[in-house]
């Protein structure tokens, strides 16, 4: 006994005096972001750093408290997201604007907002393409037609932001009958698409929308802030680390939207690993 | 938001009484099979212990691709807590029956009873207070597990939680949470009486 406690603090001793302190990668709990913290992950082994990667975090503001805890040390952001969701500011259509305040609030509380990832997600309400004639559905105020029969389904976040649906509902003066059945935010899809329901929100980087014949409604009165996909670092990383800064860097302007559907799709559809075609970018 | 907690408590009380309903019509049976065929109640009793073993949101997640009885919302909630309350069910009906004296049973053959009336006369009423237990024991686990299913759309007071833990709202994820305790505790007292009230009336065979 005495000697297998021993050996435990020797063990104990061991872990704590290692040289490098892992750099944490987060990321939130849908295909994308893990995908993107992964990419994140693997540039930054490459350039030599130590990794621990704590990806499929709850929603948005679980990795947040997570990176002003410390408990994370980056991970991938959308500026529309960080504006409303996280700082509470009224969302704005000004997409430098949005960037510089975000910027800005995110560097008073200790964080870098940085460097943007050169494309944008944003929430894209979806119908069946099918309903879309029968309905004359184009853009989201022409819900205003089915708001007594369409059951809408959402993930959890969507239902609670100020960027969501109650928002959403408010702005457009939309008044369903049914309300929002909120599931798992990757069963929307297939709720959608087996007429489970009849709209979901997604991600206007979803490679599903095409690959399962839904149509995205246009956002016409310009609900929706611009939400610019950004890397969050905390201020301090490069303690850790001293190659990190530089390496994340180098992934400005790197990925587009056309990109981010084709990998989102290879991950939704057809199974494969975020790690492994993550890898496959790399390359 | 009251309103949003009754609407989710009504629909974790739908979803967890009507999946102990099925379970009891089906798992008190399975229970006196189990007693009547000994090896093939084994195997059985075998297949209903792996189910349980299964981790609750994985059980939800296999059932989701499967027709009829899977899917998305409230029916493939109730199925999977159907699955898990079999368990508790069988076993304690089985425990119940098994636990009568043999002596008892000798007399009930000995008046002339047919199988059905020592069955529904003697036996059952004799093992009434371990089959309480087990739906006691069930309802308390159904009413913590459909939580879990708000994952696959269920609804109920899982959906408060899950949107609480979303945005990191404790006093949501209360709101989810305190119901549903409230809602096992009133099961655990409900069951519990009925347990103590057939052991009065039958005398104690478990």
């Amino acid at each position: 006994m005495k000697r297998t406690i021993l050996a435990l603090s020797l063990l104990l001793l061991a872990t704590c005096k290692r040289a490098h302190e892992p750099i944490v990668v987060g990321s939130k709990n849908f295909t994308e972001s893990v995908l993107l913290g992964e990419i994140i992950a693997q540039r930054l082994e490459k350039a030599g750093c130590t990794v621990d990667r704590k990806l499929d975090l709850g929603g948005t503001l679980v990795c947040d408290h997570a990176i002003t805890a410390g408990s994370i040390d980056v991970y991938p952001e959308y500026s529309g997201t960080a504006l409303t969701a996280i700082l509470h500011r009224p969302a704005s259509g000004d997409r430098a604007a949005v960037m510089k305040s975000v910027s800005d609030d995110y560097a008073r509380r200790g964080l870098k907002w940085s460097p943007p990832l050169g494309f944008e997600n944003t929430f894209a309400m979806i119908v069946r393409k099918s309903d879309a004639p029968k309905f004359n559905l184009r853009r989201i105020s022409d819900l205003r037609l089915v708001e007594g029969t369409f059951r809408p389904g959402f993930g959890y976040e969507f239902v609670e932001r100020p960027d969501g649906w109650n928002g959403l509902q408010q702005k457009y003066g939309l008044h369903f009958a049914e309300p929002a059945r909120t599931m798992d935010l990757g069963l929307t899809y297939r709720a959608l698409a087996t007429d489970q329901v009849d709209l979901i929100a997604g991600n206007s980087t979803d490679g599903l929308i095409d690959a399962l014949n839904l149509l995205q409604l246009e956002d016409d009165r310009h609900f929706f802030p611009p939400y610019d996909t950004v890397i969050v670092q905390r201020s301090d990383i490069g303690k850790k680390c001293a190659a990190a800064p530089a390496a994340l860097e180098s992934m400005r302007n790197t990925l587009d939207v056309a990109t981010m559907r084709r990998l989102n799709l290879s991950i939704d559809r057809d199974h494969r690993s975020p790690a492994v075609v993550a890898k496959e970018l790399q390359r | 938001m009251v309103e949003e907690i009754a609407r989710a408590t009504g629909e974790h009380v739908v979803i967890v009484a009507a999946a102990m309903i099925v379970a009891t019509i089906a798992g008190i049976p399975l229970g006196i099979f189990c007693v009547r065929r000994v090896r093939l109640g084994k195997v059985m009793l075998r297949v209903i212990d792996i189910i349980q073993t299964i981790p609750s949101l994985a059980l939800f997640g296999f059932l989701i691709p499967v027709p009829y009885i899977g899917g998305i919302g409230i029916r493939t909630a109730i199925v999977a807590l159907i699955l898990y309350s079999l368990l508790p069910i069988v076993r304690n009906t089985v425990t119940g029956l098994n636990g009568i004296d043999p002596l008892i049973r000798d007399a009930a053959i000995a008046v002339g009873m047919t199988d059905r009336q020592r069955l529904m006369n003697v036996e059952l009423p004799l093992a009434l207070p371990s089959i309480f237990g087990g739906l006691r024991i069930a309802a308390v686990i159904a009413i913590g597990v459909a939580t879990i299913g708000a994952a696959v759309g269920g609804g109920g007071l899982g959906t408060l939680i899950f949107r609480g833990v979303a945005m990191v709202d404790t006093t949501r994820i209360l709101a989810g949470a305190l119901p549903a305790a409230a809602l096992a505790l009133i099961a655990d007292l409900l069951f519990g009486a009925l347990e103590r009230m057939s052991a009065r009336r039958f005398g104690s065979a478990a």
